[in-house]
């Protein structure tokens, strides 16, 4: 059993199917990219990964390093190693990014982090992440720009050391240099730690700075398409509409 | 602004970002009235105003205060027998506790404080004063901190011409009982130019059940003093029975004098009544930052005024409230400006849990002639029980035309989103919902400037989110 396995996974939220039978399959030191169009389920697998409470698991399951976790509760999801970067991180007013760093890590721990391991392991990810240091005694993501809140992001990812990360559209609305650094820490991360990560997007840009060995296409709740890195150029040439086409041809989406 | 748990619909939140203002009344339906005036003090004696306080006593009720139906703060449940009676053979003299000063801090008095350096420290148990301790380096240079009862007797020039100045003794019979009554008290004077470092700590502490304590505090701050002044009001828990502490306190800042007062309020888990009067006088030039932290009381009722009287005073007045279980808090807080230049910097925040009612007052009153005033109220509350119920009634009464005065606020809860968020970093509900409420509070508690202090309320508030914790769970659920 891979260390993520989602298996047949059917997801309502409002009383409308929005993931229709997911199958896919993440271990450590892979990356996989999961792409598709607006509306297709991405931010809706995501949220469910992570035991979101408006997702509701209709069939199908979710294990996670040997457990079933599809109804674990959402810190313990965390605990055991899966972590997820925001597609809008939330402001957290009144609590400093250290603090809430620290207070995240000792959640995993039986006893509180030493200050110094904390201040070195904080060291190492300010400069992986080329981050400033101050940028830890703000607030955290109290009026970020959108740029620092990826940051941020990336920062306690790099922190709580997940197996599997789920990147829920870092890339969306960053520039070019944010963008570069956030891939760049993601790739590292995975170099450095083995971390496994699934990047979900639907632009390719990101995937020029870090190279998913699987990329999977999602539409209609489904995924309709697998492979490697090929994928990703004939996205690019031929677009979402023409996958579509061929799937429609084939009962699996809506036209 | 107003919201109900139950029943009544809330208020938007975010509303009235800012009120444009202009001469005239804009007042929403509020309760309370400013003291604004000359006080009872006057030029009558101590033993005059008793007189005066034991006749008003005598003939009225236990306050109830009404606001058009939909808020009301009842003392009738108070039980009568407490209260000294004009047959009490206390009743309008003063008592005579020299003997209990060698008592000592009580271990529930000291438990509860934080033990820090201080420039020194006074503490009236129940009815008496039980301990005072002075820096002598200070005492040298001409702080006097003693109890009220012997500034009466012993620094009889000073008493006369500042108590009572500008509090008044016969608004309700809890007022009137106070002045009739008071025994103890406080008394700290800081002359011109000192400028004193650590804080005077001043304690009024119940030992349980059964207790009516009148507190009276008075400090003056000498002209050019800077002095800061922490007030702890804390009681043993006790199951059965009732106690009381009414209490006054004035503070009177002379020219360019600067003062942090800072007031730590837990009366525990014992049917503790309150109703106390505050009221600190800013002179010219002077600067007073005043933070209530109102963290609990059975049946609460403060009014607290803050009144820049000479021309170029400022003055910075936050607050903070957490009620839980079944406690009634009913907060009244004036910004007045009696003259102008003057600055004013109101910021209170609040929280409620259990089926507790809090109501927040909080007026901005300038009077005629305050010209060039500048001023702001801003009011939040943060909901964490379906059967908690929080008002917050921000009011303006402006009667100058070169001003500017304005007020906003929040009314809030629990935002989920938030807490999946941190669920997601792997930090459990209560924890999450920890955060959330001390990051509600963290703009007005930072402003404590003092660790300690700080610490000290953290602490209380974690206890309270802990001890309501399926309360909160309950609320998320039925939403």
């Amino acid at each position: 059993m891979a260390d993520l396995e989602i298996k047949n996974l059917h997801v309502r939220t409002e009383d409308r199917e929005i993931l229709r039978g997911v199958d896919l399959s993440i271990d450590r030191g892979e990356i996989h990219a999961l792409m598709g169009p607006n509306g297709s389920g991405k931010s809706t697998l995501a949220n469910t990964l992570l035991g979101h409470p408006s997702y509701e698991v209709t069939e199908g399951s979710i294990h996670f390093k040997g457990q079933d976790i599809t109804e674990a509760e959402p810190h313990e999801r965390a605990k055991s190693g899966l972590f997820l970067a925001f597609q809008y991180p939330v402001s957290i007013p009144g609590v400093s990014v250290a603090n809430f760093l620290r207070m995240a890590i000792n959640a995993k721990r039986d006893e509180p982090i030493r200050v110094k391991e904390f201040g070195q392991q904080l060291q190492h990810a300010i400069e992986l992440l080329d981050v400033d240091r101050a940028f830890t005694s703000r607030h955290l993501n109290d009026g970020f720009s959108g740029g620092e809140k990826k940051r941020a992001e990336i920062l306690q990812m790099a922190m709580l050391s997940p197996d599997v990360a789920i990147l829920d559209e870092t890339d969306s609305g960053l520039d070019i240099d944010a963008l570069r650094t956030v891939a760049e820490g993601v790739q590292r991360l995975h170099d450095e730690q083995g971390l496994g990560a699934l990047i979900i997007t639907h632009y390719q840009r990101i995937l020029h700075y870090v190279k998913p060995q699987f990329v999977h296409i999602l539409m209609d709740g489904r995924i309709v398409l697998e492979g490697g890195v090929e994928l990703v150029e004939r996205l690019e040439r031929e677009g979402y509409d023409q996958i579509r086409q061929e799937f429609a041809q084939q009962g699996e989406v809506a036209l | 602004m107003s919201v109900a748990g139950n029943g009544a619909q809330p208020a938007p939140s975010g509303s009235s970002g800012g009120v444009a203002v202009k001469p005239g009344r804009h007042r929403e339906a509020s309760l309370y009235h400013a003291l604004a005036g000359a006080g009872a003090g006057g030029g009558r004696t101590l033993a005059e105003l008793r007189a005066a306080a034991l006749e008003a006593f005598e003939h009225s009720e236990l306050p109830v205060w009404r606001r058009s139906g939909f808020w009301t703060t009842s003392f009738t449940e108070l039980d009568e027998e407490l209260l000294v009676t004009p047959e009490h053979p206390d009743a309008g003299r003063l008592v005579d506790a020299t003997h209990m000063r060698a008592q000592g801090v009580p271990d529930f008095v000291a438990d509860a404080i934080p033990d820090r350096p201080r420039a020194g420290r006074i503490v009236q148990l129940d009815e008496s004063v039980v301990y005072v301790e002075l820096d002598p380096a200070l005492a040298e240079r001409g702080v006097i901190l003693c109890p009220l009862e012997d500034a009466a007797r012993e620094h009889t020039a000073l008493f006369e011409e500042w108590y009572s100045k500008r509090l008044t003794i016969d608004r309700h019979k809890l007022e009137a009982a106070n002045a009739a009554f008071w025994s103890g008290g406080a008394f700290l004077y800081v002359p011109d130019g000192l400028v004193v470092e650590d804080p005077f700590e001043i304690v009024y502490a119940i030992s349980g059940a059964g207790v009516a304590q009148y507190g009276r505090t008075l400090v003056l701050g000498g002209k050019n003093s800077a002095f800061k002044v922490h007030e702890h009001d804390l009681a043993e828990d006790f199951e059965e029975g009732q106690s009381l502490h009414a209490s006054a306190f004035e503070l009177y800042l002379q020219d360019n004098a600067r003062c942090r007062l800072a007031q730590v309020q837990d009366w525990g888990s014992g049917d503790v009544f309150d109703a106390s009067t505050r009221f600190v006088g800013v002179g010219r030039d002077a600067y007073c930052h005043w933070l209530p932290a109102l963290l609990g009381g059975h049946l609460v009722r403060h009014h607290l005024e803050l009144a820049v009287s000479e021309p170029s005073g400022d003055m910075a007045f936050r607050g903070l409230f957490f009620t839980e279980a079944q406690e009634h808090l009913d907060t009244f807080a004036v910004d007045l400006h009696e003259t102008g230049p003057s600055g004013g910097d109101v910021h209170w925040r609040g929280a409620a849990t259990g089926q507790s009612r809090a109501s927040f007052e909080g007026l901005i009153q300038i009077d005629p002639g305050a010209q060039k005033t500048h001023t702001y109220l801003q009011i939040h509350t943060l909901m964490l029980s379906p059967k908690a119920r929080l008002d917050a009634i921000p009011s303006v009464l402006v009667s100058a035309d070169d001003v500017s005065a304005s007020h906003g606020g929040t009314v809030g809860e629990l935002d989920e989103a938030s807490i999946f968020y941190m669920a997601s970093r792997g930090l459990d509900r209560p924890s999450a919902v920890r955060l959330l409420v001390e990051g509600f509070f963290e703009p007005v508690l930072s402003q404590l400037e003092d660790e300690p202090l700080e610490e000290l309320v953290r602490g209380k508030i974690a206890a309270k989110l802990a001890a309501a914790r399926e309360d909160i769970e309950a609320y998320a659920e039925a939403r």
